[in-house]
C-alpha cells in the first residue's frame, strides 16, 4: 500500500541542494514519488510500504548533509 | 552526560562551529604568512582550514556527483582542490571560509522565512478541557470528536473549531483573520481553534480539531501558495538549465586559450547562478507569509506578480464596500396601511434568497401588529418567537434575476421588484410614487415597488449602510495611482448616491450578475489589469474573470478561498490597499533581486576577464550577492 510521510527541512542553503535531496530520496527502495521545496524546506515521500523503510529516509537526507525534522 | 549534551550541542551548531574554525584557521594562516620564515607553517594552516572547512562541502558534492546533479558545492570543492594543487592555499582556504560564512548565514536567514508560518501553528493549544459525562476532562486537542463540548476558560486559547453553545465572550481572531479588534461571541457563533478568548468562559461544540481546523487548513494552503511557481521562478529555472552548462564551456573554454587554471575554476564558482535562483522565492515566500499572518492568503507566486500590476479595483457594491446588513428604512403606502404593504411583500419574497427579501421578511416579523390574519392561525416552526409576527408562505412564487418576484397569496397577485420589471409588466408609475423613489433613491437607498393585481399599492425603501473603512480604502488605492470602480445590480440613482459617499470615481449600474463579469472583460480589452472584491459566492464568476480576484470575509467559507486569487479572512476592507501595495512591493523585490544578481554575474565575469577578480573575491562577491538578495527578500516579512 502506498503511503506519504513528510519532513521539514530548514537548513537547504541552495535550490540545488533541495534537487540532490530529492535525487537521493528517489533512488530509496519502494520511494514512488518525492517533492522536496526549497522555499519552505518540505519534503513530501510518497512510498509503497510493503517495500520502503521509513527509518531509512531521515537517514538518507541526514547523508546528504542536512538536518530534516518531523513535520 | 556532559559529554552527551558536547555532543548535541556540536551537532545541533555544526555549521557555526565548523565556519568558525575554518575562519581562525584561516586568519592564523594568513597573518603568518607575513613572516619570513614561516612560509611552510602557514600553508600548512591554511590547507588544514581548508580541509576542516571543506569536508562538510565535499561530503555534499560527493552526493551531488552520485546523484548526478551539478550544485554548487561540487564547483567549490573543485575550486579548492584545484588551488592547493597548484599551490594557491591561501585562495583555497579563502574560498572554502567565505562559502561556509556564506551558506550558514543564508540557511540562518532562510530558516527564519520557513518558520514565519510555524508560529502560527504554534498559537494552537495542545490540550483541550472537554465535558464528557459531565465531568470535565483534559485531553490532548487533536483528539477531540466532533459534536464534543470543549470549556474555554477567558484568557485560555481555544484549541478546536466549533460553534459557541453557552456564555459569550469577546476572541482575539487575529492568528485567523489578521483583524486586531476582538470579536464578540455568543450562542451559535462559530470560533477558530488558535484564536484568543478574552473575557468570558465559553462552552463550544467541535466542528473540527486537529488538521481538521480553519487555522491547519490555511496554513496547508499558504503552504502549497509558496511552494507554487511564479512566472519568474519558471523562467529562471528554464535560463539556469542552459546556463550552467554554458558556464562550465565558458570555463573549459578559458583554460583551452589561457592555460590558467585558477582562472576557469574562478569562472565555474562565480557562474553559479545563486542569486539568481534563489531571490524570487524568498522574495514570494516571505510576501506570501506576510500576508497569511495578515489575513489575507494569496494563492501563488503567479497572482503575487499579477497582483503587483493591478491598476484598476472593481468592488461589488452589496457586502463590500457596503455592510451587507440590510434593513428597511422606510415604508410607503399609497392608499393602504404602511403595515399591509410590508406584510404583503413580506409573503411574496418569504422563499426568496435574496438579501432584500430577508431584510423585508425580518422587518414584517418585528412589526407590533399585522395586517394579516389569516396567516397569524398558522404558526410556523421558525416564526414562534415572542412577540414576532409569523409570515403566511405564498401559495406559489417565481423569481425574475435582478428585477424582482411575482407571487400568488389568497387569490392576489403580488409583484415586488425594481422599475424594470414594472416596465416589464407595463405598469404605469404615478408620479406621486415616482418621487418618493427618487428622493429615497438619492439617498442611496434601494426602493421596491409592491404591486397588487396590477395596481401599485406602496414603496418599500431599503438601506445598507456603507462600511466605515469604505472612503479611506477608496482614497488610498487611488493615492496609489489605482483606478476605482463600484458595479451594483442597484438602480442608476442609488448607485451615485453610495458611490459619492465612498469617494469611488465611476460606476456602474443596473448590472446582472452576468453582466459584471462583460464588464470586467471590457475593461481588460482597455488594457487594465483588474481586481474584482466581492463576496466570493455570488460574485464567483466575476472574480474568476477578473486578473485577480479577492474574496472578502473568507473564513470558514471554503468556496470563497477556493476561487479567489486573493482571499480576505476578516470582513475588512482595509486590508485591500494593503494587499495590493504588498503585491506591487513583491513585484518591485523580485525584479531587484534579479537585477542585482545579473548585475553581479555580468561585473564579476567581466572582472575575472580581465584578471581583476581572484578566486577568493569572486567567492566574497558571490556569496555577498546571495545574502544581500535574501535580506532583500526578507524585507517583505515586514512590510
Amino acid at each position: 500500500m502506498s503511503d506519504t510521510t513528510q519532513f521539514r527541512v530548514l537548513d537547504f542553503d541552495c535550490p540545488a541542494c533541495a534537487s540532490t535531496v530529492e535525487r537521493a530520496l528517489t533512488n530509496v527502495d519502494g520511494v514512488q514519488h518525492v517533492d522536496v521545496h526549497y522555499a519552505t524546506g518540505r519534503v513530501e515521500i510518497e512510498y509503497d510500504d510493503s517495500v520502503a523503510e521509513p527509518g531509512a529516509f531521515a537517514q538518507t537526507i541526514e547523508n546528504q548533509g542536512y538536518t530534516p525534522q518531523p513535520a | 552526560m556532559k559529554k552527551q549534551s558536547f555532543t548535541q550541542y556540536y551537532r545541533k551548531h555544526r555549521t557555526a562551529i565548523v565556519t568558525a574554525t575554518s575562519g581562525l584557521l584561516y586568519g592564523g594562516g594568513w597573518s603568518l604568512g607575513y613572516l619570513t620564515g614561516f612560509e611552510m607553517a602557514s600553508a600548512a594552516i591554511l590547507v588544514l582550514a581548508t580541509v576542516v572547512g571543506g569536508y562538510d562541502i565535499a561530503k555534499t558534492a560527493y552526493h551531488e556527483v552520485t546523484n548526478r546533479t551539478l550544485g554548487i558545492k561540487t564547483l567549490v570543492t573543485l575550486a579548492a582542490i584545484g588551488a592547493i594543487v597548484i599551490g594557491e592555499y591561501w585562495e583555497a582556504a579563502a574560498v572554502v571560509f567565505l562559502f561556509s560564512l556564506g551558506s550558514y548565514l543564508e540557511g540562518r536567514t532562510m530558516r527564519k522565512t520557513r518558520t514565519a508560518l510555524q508560529e502560527l501553528l504554534e498559537m494552537t493549544p495542545d490540550t483541550a478541557t472537554v465535558r464528557r459525562d459531565v465531568e470535565l476532562q483534559e485531553v490532548p486537542a487533536r483528539e477531540v470528536e466532533d459534536g464534543e463540548i470543549v470549556v474555554v476558560k477567558p484568557g485560555e486559547k481555544i484549541p478546536v473549531d466549533g460553534d459557541v453553545v453557552d456564555g459569550q465572550s469577546a476572541v482575539n481572531q487575529a492568528p485567523v483573520t489578521g483583524e486586531s479588534a476582538p470579536v464578540h461571541k455568543a450562542d451559535g457563533d462559530e470560533v477558530y481553534a488558535g484564536t484568543v478568548n478574552q473575557e468570558g468562559a465559553l462552552e463550544v461544540r467541535t466542528t473540527g480539531a486537529g488538521s481538521d481546523t480553519t487555522l491547519e487548513r490555511i496554513i496547508r494552503r499558504v503552504e502549497e501558495a509558496q511552494e507554487a511557481q511564479s512566472p519568474t521562478e519558471s523562467l529562471i529555472d528554464r535560463f539556469a538549465k542552459y546556463y550552467t552548462p554554458a558556464v562550465i564551456v565558458l570555463a573549459i573554454g578559458a583554460y583551452a586559450v589561457t592555460q590558467n587554471a585558477i582562472l576557469s575554476l574562478t569562472l565555474l564558482v562565480i557562474g553559479c547562478p545563486g542569486a539568481l535562483v534563489i531571490g524570487p522565492p524568498v522574495s514570494i515566500v516571505s510576501a506570501i507569509g506576510n500576508a497569511a499572518r495578515s489575513g489575507v492568503l494569496m494563492k501563488g507566486g503567479e497572482h503575487l506578480e499579477r497582483a503587483g500590476k493591478i491598476d484598476l479595483v472593481a468592488f461589488d457594491k452589496t457586502g463590500t464596500l457596503t455592510k451587507g446588513e440590510t434593513t428597511v428604512a422606510d415604508i410607503e403606502g399609497f392608499g393602504i396601511a404602511d403595515d399591509e404593504v410590508l406584510a404583503l411583500a413580506a409573503t411574496a419574497e418569504k422563499k426568496s434568497e435574496h438579501h432584500l427579501a430577508d431584510a423585508i421578511v425580518d422587518a414584517a416579523r418585528e412589526r407590533p401588529t399585522a395586517a394579516t390574519d389569516g396567516g397569524a392561525a398558522v404558526a410556523q416552526a421558525d416564526d414562534t418567537d415572542a412577540g414576532r409576527q409569523s409570515i403566511p408562505d405564498p401559495d406559489d412564487f417565481d423569481v425574475v434575476a435582478g428585477k424582482g418576484v411575482i407571487a400568488h397569496t389568497d387569490g392576489t397577485e403580488v409583484v415586488v421588484g425594481n422599475r424594470a420589471l414594472l416596465d416589464d409588466r407595463d405598469i404605469n408609475v404615478p408620479s406621486r410614487i415616482a418621487d418618493y423613489v427618487r428622493k429615497r433613491e438619492e439617498r442611496g437607498e434601494t426602493v421596491v415597488h409592491v404591486i397588487r393585481d396590477g395596481d401599485i399599492i406602496g414603496a418599500i425603501a431599503l438601506r445598507d449602510e456603507v462600511r466605515e473603512a469604505a472612503p479611506s480604502v477608496v482614497a488610498a488605492l487611488q493615492d496609489a495611482g489605482i483606478e476605482t470602480v463600484m458595479l451594483t445590480g442597484d438602480n442608476e440613482r442609488t448607485a451615485a448616491a453610495v458611490a459619492e459617499e465612498v469617494g469611488i470615481n465611476e460606476y456602474r449600474a443596473e448590472l446582472l450578475p452576468e453582466n459584471k463579469q462583460t464588464v470586467i472583460e471590457a475593461y481588460q480589452a482597455d488594457g487594465h489589469v483588474v481586481a474584482m472584491v466581492g463576496d466570493g459566492i455570488n460574485d464567483a464568476p466575476s472574480l474568476a474573470t477578473a486578473d485577480v480576484g479577492i474574496a472578502m470575509g473568507a473564513a470558514g467559507t471554503d468556496t470563497a478561498i477556493e476561487t479567489a486569487d486573493m482571499a480576505l479572512m476578516a470582513d475588512d476592507l482595509d486590508r485591500i490597499p494593503y494587499a495590493v501595495k504588498l503585491s506591487k512591493a513583491t513585484r518591485w523585490n523580485v525584479l531587484e533581486n534579479v537585477g542585482l544578481a545579473v548585475l553581479t554575474v555580468t561585473v564579476l565575469l567581466a572582472g575575472v576577464l580581465t584578471s581583476y577578480v581572484t578566486l577568493a573575491l569572486g567567492m566574497l562577491v558571490h556569496e555577498a550577492s546571495v545574502l544581500a538578495v535574501i535580506l532583500n527578500g526578507m524585507r517583505l516579512l515586514r512590510h
